[in-house]
């Protein structure tokens, strides 16, 4: 739903760099170079970040068009 | 026993530590990871959640949120004489969180979170928390508690622990043809030939794969573990500073070695009677 506050296999800390990757990325940015930047060297916590999508977004989109009705 | 540090920051240390059986080493690295106490959110109380993520989604989160520990002010909770299921002032921080979207919808981060105690708090306060949609609130109470990684793995202070054998590479001058091959396999490039004889750059670098042994159809490289030196590699995951961390399973190993040995004696003694 999130991108989860820790690795599923080691448990560092990860929560706190997805926002500014997904920031980076979408500036034009290679995905790789990024996580190398932010310190993120083991391969698990990279897919952590790499494979996430932000679905509570999408979600939210249903809560603010329910509050307008 | 010998112990030199060869790389430190406020995350990482890696350290060389000779003169110590392979026993030793693993019992550190199993401590550090398991028996370490650090200090992790273990109840949450919500008042209110009007947000998208469920009550125990988010819950599941706030306990996986490390927390800067105060090792020498708080007890773990088997130690505590409160007996109270959420713990008193000794053992455990009561952290709060009020938060509500007025305008937009909007990301609810770590450092809003509110605790009675300013040495324990997250330990980056840039982590999302939950996101609210406009009009949407939030009202916890989180009860963190001192624990170990023995006992769930939130608690393990440490996402990165490992040790490796420092490798001695021997090369016989006598056999040696200097076909460079073993130079050309290396897979670290570490193997360079300097002065017609062949040279290991980064002793410490080196994998053992034993690559350059096989390549060596005459048998004068030897790719071979020191049996009594290792590389340690620890990386906190903030919540204890690494060396912190090292000397407090040291001193951990020292009480279970000590225990070990009364309990011994106490056997003996009842064997003489
Ligand atoms: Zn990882």
């Amino acid at each position: 739903m999130m991108v989860p506050i820790r690795c599923f296999t080691c448990g560092k800390l990860i929560g706190d760099k997805w926002e500014e990757f997904a920031k980076r990325v979408k500036n034009g940015e290679q995905p790789g170079k990024v996580l190398d930047d932010i310190g993120i060297t083991r391969y698990c916590c990279r897919r952590m970040i790499l494979s996430n999508v932000e679905v509570i977004d999408e979600l939210l989109k249903y809560y603010e068009l329910e509050e307008k009705k | 026993m010998e112990i030199k540090i060869l790389k430190q920051d406020d995350l990482h240390i890696r350290f060389l530590i000779s003169g110590i059986e392979i026993p030793v080493a693993n019992a550190l690295r199993r401590i550090m990871i398991a028996e370490v106490p650090s200090m992790i959110i273990d109840d949450v109380i919500i008042l209110e959640n009007s947000s998208p993520m469920k009550d125990e989604i988010l819950s599941h989160r706030l306990g996986l949120l490390p927390l800067k520990t105060d090792l020498d002010s708080y007890v773990l909770r088997e130690d505590c004489a409160c007996n109270s299921e959420l713990g008193c002032s000794k053992c455990s921080v009561t952290l709060t969180l009020e938060a509500e979207a007025t305008n937009t919808a909007r990301s609810v981060y770590s450092r809003e979170m509110k605790s009675e105690n300013p040495d324990v708090t997250p330990v980056s306060d840039d982590i999302p928390l939950l996101k609210l949609a406009r009009g949407q609130r939030i009202r916890l109470e989180a009860y963190a508690k001192l624990g170990r990684g023995i006992e769930h793995a939130k608690w393990q202070p440490v996402s990165g622990c490992a040790y490796k054998y420092a490798a001695a590479i021997q090369i016989d001058p006598k056999k040696c043809t200097l076909c460079k091959k073993c130079v050309d396999i290396c897979t670290k490039h570490l193997l360079k030939m300097e002065n017609n004889k062949i040279i290991l750059t980064e002793p410490l670098d080196c994998r053992l794969c034993e690559e350059c042994e096989e390549a060596c159809t005459v048998g004068a490289i030897q790719a071979k573990p020191l049996k009594d030196t290792f590389i340690f590699d620890v990386e906190s995951n903030g919540s204890l500073s690494p060396e912190r961390l090292v000397l407090e399973a040291n001193k951990i190993l020292k009480e279970k070695a000590e225990e070990f040995i009364t309990q011994i004696s106490e056997l003996k003694e009842g064997e003489e009677e």
